[in-house]
């Protein structure tokens, strides 16, 4: 008869903590994640003192946020980042159909994988790095004078909301070849065949077949693009002029000032933004989907 | 690689674009790079290589700080998010609510890092008033300071930062492991450590290697989070972005600039020219096998 386990052999053992243990990261992620994400709705309605905010509930911080300059700033921050989000799509998404059509499947993750390498240089740089190519003696202006097609420095591209656009587009480009890629690895190579066969157009193939099929994923990578060109304040800070400014840079500048919940109201915009994007785009296209390759 | 049905120059044509696509969001680093190396910094005419800048950050032993609390809280980020990232995987295979779990994994990667880290803020500052007067209902020291900005909330934010990457790139890894070798193992009198560390642990190696890597890049790069979360010490990249605002495009800047990006290069780099090796050799191999079956 074999011996019973010691208290610490079961403390320690496979219904004891190693069983509790799987769930560290889904109670780190609660504690540390959803529950102060969920709280800035809460803390939003919470009355400014001097240093700090009481609980109480007034809607002062949205009336703060609404009736001032801090929404117009909103409204046009949602136009630039939706324009960001135009962009990246005409530029990444034909990437990730090209890599998934046109290159063997031995290979393409690995090019793919190229893309990782300027994902993972730091966005600061990125970001920085624009200076001096839109400056007003920046690479672009003088290629454009060396060329003769300008006299004189364009001005009006770093500091400007064309800036934010391109630090936009050059900072989130690959989330949108990596999510269109993982869609469109749900897209079997004789649905292309098919296409070929019966000598559809490229672009009703693309119309009507790739983009209806992909469109999970085009929309994470989309809601991304959108949500972080609302929310990181990197970008306008650095090749922003005084007029860009986005919800990211709202918050900065109410911690600065101590006005906790204008922070949190912002914030609960912000969030309240996304999680509505992420409920249609849900329903309308199930976005499960995108996870189907990983599972 | 061809292509059956398009011309060859469309072909062409279309691997041109997807190059110059990464050319073009690799060339703003390369240039950092360059600039970083010229005696005469930014806009000169006249280009002289030099480490000055270089030498210059090691000189300053603000920055020197700053690189060592960069560092410390890198390895903490590794030992405390990779393991993380890896357990949560293990949970995702076995859970029966897979979505709800991996939509709380990956949501991180949509919320904005200044929207996180404000409500990480006021979340910390609120624990901190908690903890603190419980202790004094208590009577006891014991849980003053638990939550005071610092090194312990500078390490939450970045672990919630870089717990969706090592989830995901684990994950995968992962999903090429059939679960029945782990019931074999068991079968075989091993013990669920037992047939983790030998069985499964071997063959998921890569994607956790894989994961330290990335997640000792994103935790180098990180400005954002850590400049709210941090209380009372600098990392790299949190002095980097004082001296962009307040300076602007110094020579010394472009150094620190140019030391990220020549890590993130070198690290990245070299986990994707291993994948490249190591996939063709696996390529060749599969080919090997399966020559003598075709010709049969």
């Amino acid at each position: 008869m074999p011996a019973s386990p010691s208290i610490w052999q079961r403390l320690t053992g496979e219904n004891g903590l190693q069983k509790w243990g799987f769930y560290v990261p889904l109670i780190f992620m609660v504690l540390f994640f959803a529950l102060p994400v969920a709280l800035t709705l809460v803390w939003s309605f919470f009355e400014r003192t001097t240093f700090w905010m009481e609980p109480g509930f007034t809607l002062f911080a949205y009336e703060s946020f609404f009736t001032s300059a801090r929404a117009e700033n909103y409204l046009f921050s949602m136009m630039h980042s939706g324009i960001s989000v135009i962009i990246a799509f005409s530029l990444g998404f034909p990437i990730a159909v090209f890599v998934r059509r046109r290159v063997p499947q031995v290979a393409q993750h690995r090019v793919i994988l190229l893309f990782i390498l300027p994902f993972m240089i730091s966005e600061l740089v990125r970001v920085f790095a624009m200076r001096p190519i839109l400056g007003r003696f920046g690479i672009i202006n003088n290629l454009l004078m060396d060329m003769r097609v300008i006299s004189e420095p364009i001005t009006s591209i770093l500091f400007s909301p064309t800036a934010v656009v391109i630090g936009e587009v050059v900072s989130f480009l690959p989330f949108m070849v990596f999510s269109g890629f993982l869609a469109m690895e749900a897209v079997e190579q004789y649905i292309f065949d098919v296409c070929d066969d019966l000598g559809v157009g490229r672009v009703r193939t693309f119309k009507d077949v790739i983009v209806p099929l992909a469109a999970p994923g085009i929309f994470a990578g989309s809601v991304f693009i959108f949500v972080n060109g609302l929310g990181v304040a990197l970008v306008p800070t650095i090749l922003g002029g005084p007029g860009a400014v986005n919800a990211g840079l709202i918050v900065n500048q109410a911690i600065v000032a101590l006005d906790f919940p204008l922070a949190m109201a912002t914030s609960a915009i912000v969030i309240f933004t996304l999680v509505i994007l992420l409920y249609i785009g849900h329903r309308l296209f199930d976005l499960t989907k995108i996870l189907q390759p990983i599972s | 690689m061809l292509d059956e049905y398009g011309s060859k120059w469309s072909y062409r044509a279309k691997w041109s674009y997807l190059l110059a696509v990464v050319f073009a969001l690799l060339a703003p680093a390369f240039h950092i790079i360059y600039v970083s190396f010229n005696e005469h910094g930014f806009a000169a005419r006249i280009y002289e290589f030099t480490f000055s800048w270089y030498r210059q950050i090691l000189a300053d032993t603000i920055l020197v700080a700053s690189l060592e609390w960069t560092f410390y809280l890198a390895v903490a980020v590794i030992f405390t998010s990779v393991p993380m990232g890896l357990i949560a995987a293990k949970f995702y295979k076995r859970s029966q609510r897979k979505i709800m779990f991996v939509t709380l994994m990956l949501a991180p990667l949509f919320v904005p890092a200044d929207i996180l880290a404000s409500a990480l803020l006021v979340y910390f500052k609120n624990l901190n008033g908690f903890f603190e007067s419980l202790s004094d209902l208590l009577g006891i020291g014991l849980f003053y300071g638990w939550f005071e900005l610092g090194f312990l909330t500078a390490l939450i934010g970045q672990i919630v930062y870089t717990i969706p990457y090592a989830f995901v790139v684990i994950l995968i890894t992962m999903s090429r492991y059939r679960d029945q070798q782990t019931e074999a193992a068991r079968g075989c009198g091993a013990t669920a450590w037992q047939a983790f560390w030998q069985v499964e642990f071997p063959q998921i190696r890569v994607g956790v290697f894989s994961s330290c890597a990335f997640v000792t890049i994103l935790s180098f790069n990180e400005a954002t989070r850590t400049a709210l979360l941090k209380g009372g010490f600098d990392t790299f990249s949190n002095v980097l972005v004082g001296e962009v605002m307040n300076i602007g495009m110094s020579g010394e800047s472009y150094a620190m600039a140019g030391t990220l990006s020549i890590l993130s290069i070198t690290v990245i780099g070299l986990i994707l020219t291993y994948t490249f090796i190591k996939s063709g050799r696996l390529e060749r191999e599969a080919r090997a096998k399966a020559q003598p079956l075709m010709s049969e």
